[in-house]
């Protein structure tokens, strides 16, 4: 069956119809072997593709002699498998020999050894023993399939299956050339993509990896550069599944939508997340994500809405949970915000956005232990949590220790390197240990990779007016008015009053009157600055006053030879009134 | 002198120098071993036993009580060993359970001694308790535990059962066939039936994998973290190799992410192999650990939780000044300060400034006051530790300043006085070892080599544990590398390379204190090769006595050069080693300094201008009771004398010289004194009985130059021997002489330098 898959598989997108008829088949394969995720997955994308006509359709499977034989045990074990009484289903399949019976039989081999592992944890005899429950079938499946592997029997399925019974055995190594075996027999199942992806940790692996081509690798590739933070190469890709003709898949629009979560364009995300919403509104999958973003830009009705809906839908679920969180965290009861994300993880212990969301709630209540606890477990499920790196040297901060959480700002920045907040954050500490060459480092790198809250560089020039470095601390004010003017927002107008302040007397100390001027005119637009700004218009016009003439000669000279900058910008800023 | 401070870093399972092994709260679970010693303690109880072997099995109880747990066959051993008839009778019982139904043990839970007043077991007691304990234990246990238990106590016997015979690998049919409860359903008997037919070769190695890897107990676990903490302080090769103990640490951490003290453990353990990256880690997981359970389990929560934090910080200190990285351990520093200053915490505060001192020491600056400080705070909050610590490291900083001998001697008893006290075994050591410096530093051999030898006989008051004694600790390694430099002056390498040997074995060149044998090692080469006139030998030794230090490399460097008449070269690094060991203030290479100048100038024939250097050597030395240097000094004094032709004078300088050097002094200097005193009685008047004597001296020299195989300078002994024959008129002995001399000449191959041109 598989085979008849692997000839069709080398496909354009163009041939939509074709993939249309694979999706339908490989549907159809899943849901026989109880494989529920893939067939969702599969049945979301022939969703969105346009339906065939009757004719079209792919013939129902050719039913090989063992299938036959096995019909009867193999359907009444199936129904066993569905109502999750694994042994029974493993019972009755003992004796068949097709390969579809064989599969269903290890699966559900393995689904009890699971189930039997999470009954065990609750009653376990001792405190360190509850690490120590494991599948105790793993190992039996392991032999048995690796047997079976070198004799060449393993159809896609079962390769898959194998995979996941070495992954969970840690051998992670022998897994990953399992799965990638599967993925060239049956490509179609997503399944193995999925545990591809989870086990992939850098792009010199991917790059290493010798995959099937088929039109499924876009969106695992997609995926995984979602996966590895690499952004702008998942969105390029994305876009062009879209082009080709996937425009009304759900799947896409989220990964697209949490893409943009992960690079933090709020705006395109929540414009997503609002058609998602439409097209799908019983959707729970993602929508903690979209949380997030609502309680980033502190919206709180559309964030009470969300809540309310997802409770109506199912509240026993770990994303309505974080839902419920964020949104009494928004609310500032973060108490309850810490019930919602505990009972995330009771409902999956796993979760990683719960721990750390959670430790942000501790950190909110000053539960710092609590907060390093919860970070903590975060980062023990994923050390590439940035969030959760960041977060502990937040906690850190708060205790007063800005050298002990060097080192976890270290670690955010390292995995988010181009990410401005770390950066900033490692100045103030820098700064706070008055190591001054690292905090001007750290604040003008952030500037660099471009920053978020735009105030590396106003702490740089603050920094540089502390070490009465004028002329450095004069040029990174120039760049921050400009900055602040030309993203076109006004942010906080105080901070652009002591850029011009110091400005203003910058230029007056240098004699470059007009300049001084303009800033202090400029000054008198703010409350705070106002004074100031008049008291320095009023000294410059007493000092022109005096020397009239020669101020002239001396500005210009001044402004031939050593600093063009510094004469165009102030200038510059005509263009934009504030 | 050494530094001995290395050894001061906090550690949590350690108070004032002790470890202690259970810093873990025990929790009691009934598992099949604590039921095996139940059935053991149940057989003492109810049958008749010799008074022998009821005395034997009494004094088993604790320790296996206490241990970890045990195979079934190790533990029926132990108690055979004691006492075969109870072991058999324990083996039965337990043989009852494990073939039985799970209602024999049930029943023999209900059977057990119920610890009364009047019954061997008392209630309170160690044994009493424990029964106690573990009847509580299972019978809080549910009903799927209590099937769970039995399940294990069948594998736990049958594992054993299995082992001795063979043959009988069918014989475990167990429990499916007889059992009349419905609980062992088919899975049971599919998974035995897979076992037993997969024997395949992949099989056996997962298999294999899972016995050396297994999981262990919550006791096993404390025990072999305890354990090897233990031995990483006092004997790290007796521990497990890094990388094998680094994986039996992630194995652990794997099962319980939450055991906090193994990743300490893996702190000290990447510590070994310097590896910075790692130990950073670890520490600062084991510190985020710390700080829950502080903050959970203490009822003064805030306080548990603060005093983490601040020694939090002050390891990482320790941790970065480990590595080196003194402004970074700085920066640590003044953090862990500042949080101890706001929380009022007097005694971290102490460890702080303990750091401090020794921070400033390491980066070579003056920190005397500093140390004063912290030893009087100590004092004043009963930290003996500390205390005497912040002594010894005066008495480090005094010595080289040149503090008077008795002021040390007396600090150093008093801290003695303390250590014994309060039994610091460890600082005791550093004690001894501190003396063997001194003593050697004053050029007092005889007293260096006799409290070395107090130190390694010294049986260590630590309690003996896990069959280790504590003898590969810093102070070992000082003692030992002085007592190889002493064996190598007597010129006895023999002893010096069994000495190297058994340094190499328990210091094994990866560890922490192999660079203090290293450095010594190489020097004595390059001495033994200087003396030998292989200079082709001894340069290349340069770049590597460089490395280790620099100081001592720059001089050994300038020695040959000066050996080989690169003068102008010689002359210009002893300068530049000047100025810079007085800036650091290096007393006793100033004055090494100044008597190669010295001798460099006598090399031009300059012998006046050498004067002034030889006298600044001379109150410097006197100054800092520097016996050995200064006696040295005084031979230099004596020769120049003598080339300038005032031999009285020159002997009236040796006279005083002499004494010093034959009792302390090193056999090459012995010869060289001796050589010269016989050379200034040439120079006087020549009456015959002085001759003679001239002649038995140099006889005495020639002997110290033998036995040092110092051609050169034995050839320049017959040399003068043959003259001072030849004016006596004794034509035999005259001979003799020539000819040694000329067969010594004829070895040497090398032109002979004028004697009167060197000491």
């Amino acid at each position: 069956m598989s085979k008849e898959i692997v000839t069709f598989t080398f496909l354009e997108f163009g041939d939509l119809v074709q993939i249309k008829k694979q999706l339908i088949s490989v549907i159809s394969l899943c849901k026989e072997r109880g494989l529920v995720h893939s067939v969702k997955w599969a049945s979301e994308l022939a969703f969105a593709l346009d339906p065939l006509p009757k004719d079209e359709l792919p013939p129902s499977h050719l039913v090989s002699e063992e299938d036959v034989q096995d019909l009867d045990a193999f359907a009444l074990a199936k129904s066993y498998f569905d109502l999750k009484e694994y042994d029974r289903a493993a019972y009755f399949l003992r004796g068949c020999h097709s390969k579809k019976a064989y599969f269903l039989y290890m699966y559900s081999r393995y689904l009890s050894g699971e189930k039997k592992k999470d009954d065990e944890t609750v009653d376990s005899l001792g405190p360190l023993e509850k690490g120590q429950v494991r599948n105790e079938a793993l190992r039996e499946l392991r032999v048995e399939l690796s047997k079976k592997h070198r004799a060449g029997e393993l159809d896609g399925f079962t390769l898959y299956l194998y995979g996941v019974v070495l992954r969970k055995l840690d051998l992670l190594k022998e897994a990953v050339e399992v799965f990638v075996e599967a993925t060239h027999t049956l490509p179609l199942h997503w399944g193995s993509w999925l545990e591809l992806c989870n086990l992939v940790t850098n792009i010199e692996m991917l790059k290493s990896l010798s995959l099937p081509s088929c039109w499924i690798k876009d969106f695992f590739m997609a995926h995984i550069y979602t996966e590895l933070q690499m952004i702008p190469g998942a969105l390029q890709k994305y876009q062009s599944l879209i082009e080709a003709g996937f425009s009304k898949s759900t799947y896409i629009i989220s990964q697209i939508a949490v893409a943009y979560h992960n690079i933090r364009d709020i705006d395109q995300a929540l414009a997503l997340f609002n058609e998602l919403r439409e097209q799908d509104p019983y959707r729970i999958e993602n929508m903690d994500t979209f949380s997030n973003l609502l309680y980033v830009k502190s919206m709180k009705p559309e964030l009470s809405y969300l809540a309310h809906n997802l409770v109506e839908i199912d509240k026993y679920r770990v994303e309505t949970c974080c839902v419920i969180g964020n949104y009494y965290s928004l609310r500032s009861q973060h108490e309850k915000a810490a019930l919602y994300f505990q009972r995330a993880l009771k409902l999956n212990p796993r979760c990683l956005g719960a721990w750390t969301l959670m430790g942000h709630e501790y950190m909110e209540m000053k539960n710092t232990s609590a907060a390093i606890q919860a970070y903590r477990h975060a980062i023990e499920v994923n050390k590439r949590d940035y969030r959760a790196w960041y977060g502990l040297g937040q906690t850190y901060e708060i205790l007063k220790m800005p050298f002990y959480c060097l080192y976890y700002y270290r670690k955010a920045h390292q995995l988010r390197p181009n990410d401005s907040r770390m950066l900033v954050a490692l100045g103030e500490c820098y700064e706070k240990l008055s190591q001054q060459v690292e905090a001007k480092k750290c604040y003008w790198r952030a500037f660099s990779v471009g920053d978020v809250e735009k105030m590396a560089l106003l702490k740089l020039a603050k920094l540089q007016e502390q070490l009465t470095e004028t002329d450095e601390a004069a040029q990174s004010y120039i760049i921050y008015i400009q900055e602040i003017f030309s993203c076109g927002e006004q942010l906080e107008h105080v901070e652009v009053s002591t850029a011009l302040r110091y400005l203003g007397q910058y230029y007056f100390k240098n004699k470059l009157y007009d300049e001084a001027s303009l800033c202090a005119q400029r000054c008198c637009d703010y409350n705070d600055a106002r004074e100031e700004g008049k008291a320095l218009l009023r000294q410059i016009s007493q000092v022109r006053d005096q020397t009239e003439t020669p101020s002239g000669e001396l500005f210009v000279s001044l402004s031939d030879n050593n600093t063009p900058i510094k004469r165009v910008s102030p200038l510059n800023l005509s263009s934009f009134t504030p | 002198m050494a530094s001995v401070h290395e050894s001061l870093y906090f550690n949590p399972m350690m108070t004032n120098g002790v470890v202690h092994a259970n810093v873990f709260g025990i929790k009691d679970w009934v598992t099949p071993y604590k039921i095996s010693v139940l059935s053991l303690l149940y057989e003492m109880t109810t049958s008749k036993i010799a008074l022998q072997e009821k005395r034997r099995l009494n004094k088993l109880i604790l320790p296996l009580q206490q241990g970890p747990d045990l195979q079934l066959g190790q533990f029926l051993k132990t108690v055979e060993d004691c006492c075969p008839q109870t072991a058999f009778a324990v083996k039965i019982r337990l043989n009852e359970m494990a073939d039985g139904e799970l209602k024999d043990m049930e029943f023999f839970f209900t059977t057990l001694p119920n610890p009364t007043f009047d019954s061997e077991a008392y209630k309170t007691s160690v044994v009493g308790l424990f029964i106690r304990h573990m009847l509580l234990a299972y019978n809080k246990l549910s009903f799927s535990q209590v099937y769970k238990l039995y399940k294990s106590l069948q594998h736990y016997y049958h594992v054993y059962d299995a082992k001795p015979v063979d043959g009988q690998m069918g014989v475990p049919t167990f429990v499916a066939d007889d059992s009349d409860m419905d609980l062992t359903s088919t899975e049971v008997t599919i998974g035995d039936k897979m076992e037993r037919e997969l024997d395949s070769p992949l099989y056996a190695s997962v298999e294999l994998n899972q016995i050396s890897r297994g999981p262990l107990s919550q006791k096993q676990a404390e025990y072999f973290l305890a354990k090897q903490a233990y031995l990483l302080k006092n004997d790290d090769n007796k521990a497990l190799r890094p990388a094998k103990l680094q994986e039996e640490l992630n194995n652990m951490l794997k099962f319980n992410p939450d055991f906090a003290e193994a990743h300490y453990l893996n702190y000290l353990n990447s510590m070994r192999v310097q590896d910075i990256y790692i130990s950073t880690h670890s520490l600062l997981h084991y510190f985020d650990r710390l700080i829950l359970s502080g903050s959970e389990g203490k009822s003064n929560g805030d306080e548990g939780y603060g005093r983490s934090l601040r020694y939090a910080a002050l390891n990482l200190a320790s941790l970065h000044c480990r590595f080196g990285h003194y402004q970074l351990a700085d920066l640590a520093l003044q953090e862990a300060i500042r949080i101890a200053q706001e929380s009022n915490d007097h005694v971290c505060l102490q460890h702080c400034l303990s750091w401090l001192y020794t921070l400033e020491q390491m980066k070579g600056s003056d920190s005397s006051v500093l140390t004063e400080d912290s030893v009087k705070m100590a004092a004043h909050f009963c930290l003996p530790y500390l205390a005497s610590l912040g002594i010894q490291s005066l008495v480090q900083q005094g010595a080289v300043q040149g503090k008077s001998a008795h002021e040390l001697m007396d600090a150093l008893k008093d801290t003695d006085i303390l250590h014994w006290k309060h039994s610091l075994s460890e600082l005791i050591e550093i004690s001894l070892a501190q003396t063997i410096s001194i003593w050697r530093m004053y050029g007092k051999s005889t007293m260096a080599q006799q409290q070395a030898q107090l130190l390694l006989n010294m049986s260590s008051l630590e309690p003996v544990n896990f069959g280790v004694t504590q003898n590969n600790t810093e102070a070992f390694a000082v003692a030992l590398c002085h007592l190889a430099e002493l064996h190598a002056e007597q010129g006895l390498y023999g002893g010096t390379t069994e000495i190297f040997k058994h340094l190499k074995e328990q210091f094994p060149p990866h560890t922490q204190h192999a660079k203090l044998w290293m450095l010594c090692d190489l020097k004595i080469q390059f001495e033994k090769h200087m003396n030998d006139g292989k200079y082709h030998l001894a340069q290349p030794l340069v770049p590597a006595i460089r490395a280790q230090n620099k100081t001592e490399g720059l001089y050994r460097k300038a020695q040959v050069l000066k050996s080989l008449s690169r003068t102008t070269e010689a002359y210009r690094i002893l300068q530049k080693l000047q100025v810079h060991c007085e800036k650091t203030r290096c007393t006793e290479t100033i004055i090494r300094v100044l008597l190669s100048t010295a001798e460099l100038h006598w090399e031009s024939s300059d012998f006046s201008t050498g004067l002034p250097l030889l006298l600044q050597a001379l109150t410097l030395s006197r100054k800092h009771h520097l016996q050995a240097l200064a006696s040295r000094t005084l031979l230099h004094l004596a020769f120049t004398q003598l080339m300038l032709g005032v031999p009285e004078q020159a002997l009236s300088v040796l006279h005083e010289a002499l004494e010093p050097i034959l009792a302390h002094g090193g056999i090459m200097d012995k010869g060289r004194a001796l050589m010269l005193a016989a050379r200034c009685q040439m120079a006087l008047v020549a009456t015959r009985h002085s001759l003679t004597v001239a002649i038995h001296t140099l006889d005495e020299a020639a002997s110290y130059f033998s036995t040092l195989n110092c051609k050169e300078r034995l050839r320049d002994v017959r040399y003068l021997q043959a003259r001072l024959h030849s004016s006596l008129g004794q034509t035999a002995q005259r001979n003799r002489c020539a000819m040694l001399f000329h067969l010594l000449d004829r070895e040497l191959q090398t032109p002979r330098a004028p004697t009167d041109m060197r000491l």
